[in-house]
């Protein structure tokens, strides 16, 4: 008799414990949905119609495209709760692209980390799948290496044939690295974030830490010294805009 | 209570065999194949564990490498270039034909012993076998395809999606299979059976020319053209004057520094005797025309290489020796093995004889 009671004991405990861990996790796990809205300047982006940019150049952008990863976050206490690592790939011309959900350990969100980029290990580790994958258009086949960043249009700023502006903006090897980490402070709400909205200014991408003026530099579409001055400007391209 | 007991545990047995039969049937395991490393050689620097070959894999890879549907107009494959009979190099040609009467601006390398090799063209600019392909898909004047239009192609046939799911377990065709296909092939294209590689094994004698040719080949080319691949896999300049047509920078448009200025990297010379032309952009149309380039025609510059800098004394008596050695480096076998043909018009199913057995 003595045996089958103990099993049941244990049995039981189990159960409790298994109930207390989905009660724990029903607390704590917290759906945040992250929404990104392009502009340029004040004004909503729009694919094909045409734009001034910063410096009062004429310009039509068609296509505007990111990788994100490396997503964190940090509550309250200081401590940071890194998401398993997922790509992003964030494009203007499908606007299903431009939200998703992460799911959050903690209810009491401060700051928030990602990386814009692709980090080094996936560019060295062969071809990859889903947001990853070279069909995508985001990695150069000669070279290998994804383009972390692309922002390509029509300007009459350009002396380019075609007066089009391309850059393509990648490189993982040091001293041209470009991928950028961005933290970004996260009001608390009382009963908790459901929603994050960031605003995404190209304007950025031509005066932020340099200026880039289309005029002068209508394209980068290599690694190097160009793509990690155009890098380290987008990094400002994005701003808190709402919180729910 | 018992009884209960027995009828459960029956029926666990029962779903689980049922189950069993299910997953055999949907699924049969793609058959391992295991990489031989030829006796003395260094370790494959290529993942295996990424990329398990298979019969499977390397049948498919063996189809899309001669498959012109890789291509923007159906005519171009990988093979197309790159032929058996010349080692995978296009067979004397300094430039091949791509999409459209395009011309290449490269010579197309001799593809052999490729598990050993890290990077990959002329310039290094890829960094993993699996990637290789996707440049001359994607590329103007090679096979002019994107890379999207071929995977809805391979998706639309049947036959593919049946090869796919034989080598990968379900139907799904994405790039990441499709370079891991090529992949499989390719690194079965191992080259290690020449007169050299006999030689080595006790199993067979150089004749006089042959030996001396060695002998100077030790002292004169091994700096670069070290053994057993007949390369170090370096990138240097070997005082090639730049061509004003091509205005090739090398290495240094992969890494942007001005160091790797005219720098190519260094190509192995097993089967050197019929890979010609010879250099990056086939510029050399003999054995005699690289030796006669390292002994008087060099144009040294601040990138050119270290042990070229006086160029290379090479004498006339030299060079024919050293010729001799070179062309102990075919591997006969090699180039009519029936694996590497294209699918399906092999003459014989026997494989040549492996003197690593």
């Amino acid at each position: 008799m003595m045996v089958p009671l103990i099993q049941k004991k244990i049995s039981l405990l189990f159960t409790l414990l298994a109930f207390t861990s989905i009660a724990t996790n029903l607390i704590a796990q917290k759906n945040i949905t992250i929404h990104f809205h392009h502009t340029i300047g004040n004004q909503e982006l729009v694919l094909g119609d045409s734009f001034q940019n910063i410096h009062g150049e004429e310009i039509t952008p068609q296509k505007f495209k990111y990788y994100l990863s490396n997503f964190s976050f940090t509550d309250a206490s200081g401590k940071t709760y890194s998401l398993p690592v997922n790509y992003y790939l964030i494009d203007e011309a499908d606007p299903a692209s431009k939200s998703f959900t992460l799911n959050v350990p903690s209810n009491n969100i401060h700051a928030l980390q990602f990386q814009i980029g692709v980090d080094s290990i996936r560019n060295i580790s062969g071809i990859q799948t889903g947001a990853l994958d070279p069909m995508k258009g985001m990695f150069w086949t000669w070279n290998s290496g994804y383009i972390m960043a692309k922002l390509e249009g029509s300007s009459s700023a350009s002396k380019q044939a075609g007066q089009i502006f391309t850059y393509h903006i990648g490189g993982f090897k040091s001293p041209h690295n470009t991928i950028q980490t961005i933290k970004m402070d996260i009001p608390s709400k009382p009963m908790g974030i459901s929603d994050i909205a960031i605003s995404v200014d190209i304007n950025q991408w031509f005066k932020s830490k340099s200026n880039i003026r289309i005029t002068e530099t209508p394209n980068c579409q290599i690694p190097g010294a160009l793509a990690v001055k155009i890098a380290a400007n987008y990094a400002n391209q994005f701003a808190l805009k709402s919180v729910n | 209570m018992v009884s209960f007991k027995k009828i459960v545990v029956l029926l666990l047995i029962l779903c689980l065999g049922i189950s069993w039969v299910t997953i055999t049937r949907e699924f049969k395991k793609p058959t391992p194949v295991i990489f031989k490393i030829p006796e003395g050689w260094p370790k494959p620097s290529y993942d295996f564990s990424q990329n398990p070959l298979t019969v499977e894999g390397i049948a498919l890879g063996r189809k899309l490498f001669y498959d012109g549907i890789l291509s923007k107009d159906g005519t171009i494959s990988c093979g197309s270039c790159h032929q058996q009979f010349g080692a995978f190099n296009t067979f004397d040609h300094n430039f091949s034909h791509g999409f459209n009467n395009a011309i290449t601006t490269r010579n197309a390398p001799a593809l052999f012993n490729l598990a050993w090799q890290k990077e990959f063209m002329w310039d290094g600019g890829i960094n993993h076998l699996d990637l290789q392909p996707l440049a001359p898909i994607t590329a103007e004047n090679e096979m002019a395809e994107t890379l999207e239009n071929v995977i809805h192609k391979l998706q639309a046939d049947k036959v593919y999606r049946k090869m796919f799911k034989a080598a990968f377990g379900d139907e799904t065709i994405n790039t990441q299979r499709l370079g891991k296909a090529i992949s499989q092939f390719e690194l079965q294209l191992v080259s290690s059976n020449s007169k050299y590689d006999q030689v080595m094994l006790g199993k067979a004698s150089f004749i006089l020319p042959e030996k001396l040719g060695y002998e100077i080949f030790k002292q004169k080319c091994t700096g670069c053209h070290t053994e057993p691949m007949f390369t170090d896999y370096s990138y240097r300049n070997t005082g090639m004057k730049m061509l004003d047509f091509l205005s090739d920078p090398g290495r240094m448009k992969i890494t942007g520094s001005s160091n790797d200025s005219l720098k190519f990297k260094v190509p192995s010379l097993r089967n050197v005797g019929i890979t010609f032309p010879y250099g990056h952009d086939g510029r050399f149309f003999s054995l005699t025309g690289v030796m006669e380039h390292y002994r008087k025609n060099m144009v040294p510059g601040p990138t050119t290489d270290s042990l070229l800098k006086n160029k290379l004394p090479i004498s006339n008596y030299e060079m024919g020796q050293i010729t001799a050695f070179l062309h102990t480096l075919t591997d006969s076998a090699f180039l009519r093995d029936p694996r590497f043909s294209p699918p399906g018009i092999q003459t014989s199913t026997k494989p040549p004889v492996d003197i690593h057995q």
